[in-house]
């Protein structure tokens, strides 16, 4: 088997294994939008190689694995900067609803003692 | 003017009786806010049917404190005093810095330092930077940046309560001065912690913890 074999066999697996998950754990639509398109991209990728170089070409990259990294690398730190928006978010609402339960479950106990 | 006293607490089974009689004694309504303790606070709360929420997880004290500043709001409170659950804020100075609210400033700070001065220990040597930092940025001289007892009129509540992104005390203070409140200071002496463990033992949460409120001043408060 050749290299681009192996590598489209790779990320054709990667994506299969991305959509029954998403399937199976019926992950919100809105987050596996991201992870499915990416998964496509790098089919794209590994079946047409040639793709990289002439990228690498266009902005001046001497080798090609450069232009990989960089892409993956930038992509990464921004998906985890998203994540860490999406985390702080979730803890503004988490502690609303601290509140809130904590309020009816006051609520509830003052009118059992009536 | 309808004022809230509210005691955050963390595992207090010690302090918290004899603290809220105290309170109580002071004829102003309180609520206790148990941040998910692990000790038997929630049940002395329940037995005592002392004014109380509980907290389904422990969220920290700025947290709490805007829990407190949500439910002041939310049941028609028009100012709010904060004193910890430690037993460290003795409830006798409620009342002067209250008094001062009802003159019409919007925070008021008790502070160890007003009369008395700093001694130069490492705690009080970090109070001093933080101090410099609001300095820097407000140019208003504060002498107790990280004092937890603090009273506010109803503007500041209501500012509190719905958008509060602080890491503690200094912080907060500056973005009460960056607005243009009125602030003043009251002497109040603070006690020794009764029981249970101070947050800055470990020298590396403190650095920090400072670390972080420096960021909060200088680039996030303005």
């Amino acid at each position: 088997m050749n290299y681009q074999t192996t590598l489209f066999l790779g990320t054709a697996i990667t994506l299969v294994f991305i959509v029954l998950a998403v399937i199976r754990t019926k992950m919100n639509l809105k987050y596996a939008i991201v992870w499915i398109l990416w998964g496509f991209v790098m089919l794209v990728l590994s079946s047409y190689p040639g793709i990289i170089d002439k990228l690498s070409y266009t902005i001046g990259i001497a080798i090609p694995a450069n232009t990989v990294f960089l892409i993956f690398i930038f992509l990464l730190y921004v998906m985890c900067f998203y994540l860490f928006i999406k985390i702080s978010t979730l803890t503004s609402e988490i502690k609303n609803l601290i509140y809130s339960v904590s309020v009816l479950k006051k609520k509830i106990e003052e009118y059992d003692e009536k | 003017m309808k004022i809230l006293v509210i005691i955050p607490a963390f595992n207090e089974e010690s302090n918290i009786e004899k603290l809220v009689e105290k309170v109580k004694l002071l004829d102003y309504d309180y609520l206790v806010i148990n941040d998910c303790s692990t000790d038997n606070t929630p049940r002395l709360l329940d037995e005592n049917k002392l004014n109380h929420l509980d907290l389904d997880n422990n969220i920290g004290l700025a947290g709490v404190t805007q829990i407190g500043f949500k439910y002041a709001v939310n049941h028609g409170y028009g100012g709010a005093i904060v004193i910890d659950g430690d037993g460290q804020h003795p409830p006798v100075y409620i009342k002067s810095l209250l008094d001062k609210v009802s003159e019409g400033y919007d925070y008021v700070v008790g502070s160890r330092f007003v009369d008395k001065s700093k001694p130069y220990t490492m705690r009080m040597i970090g109070s001093r930077i933080l101090s410099f930092m609001i300095k820097l940025k407000t140019g208003v001289s504060v002498s107790d940046p990280t004092s937890g007892m603090r009273a506010m009129g109803g503007e500041v509540l209501k500012d509190f309560a719905n958008n509060m992104n602080f890491i503690a005390e200094p912080d907060a203070l500056c973005h009460v001065l960056k607005r243009k409140y009125k602030y003043t200071e009251v002497q109040v002496d603070m006690e020794e912690r009764v029981g249970g463990v101070s947050y800055f033992v470990n020298p590396f949460r403190s650095i920090r913890f400072m670390f972080n409120v420096i960021i909060s001043i200088l680039l996030f408060q303005w």
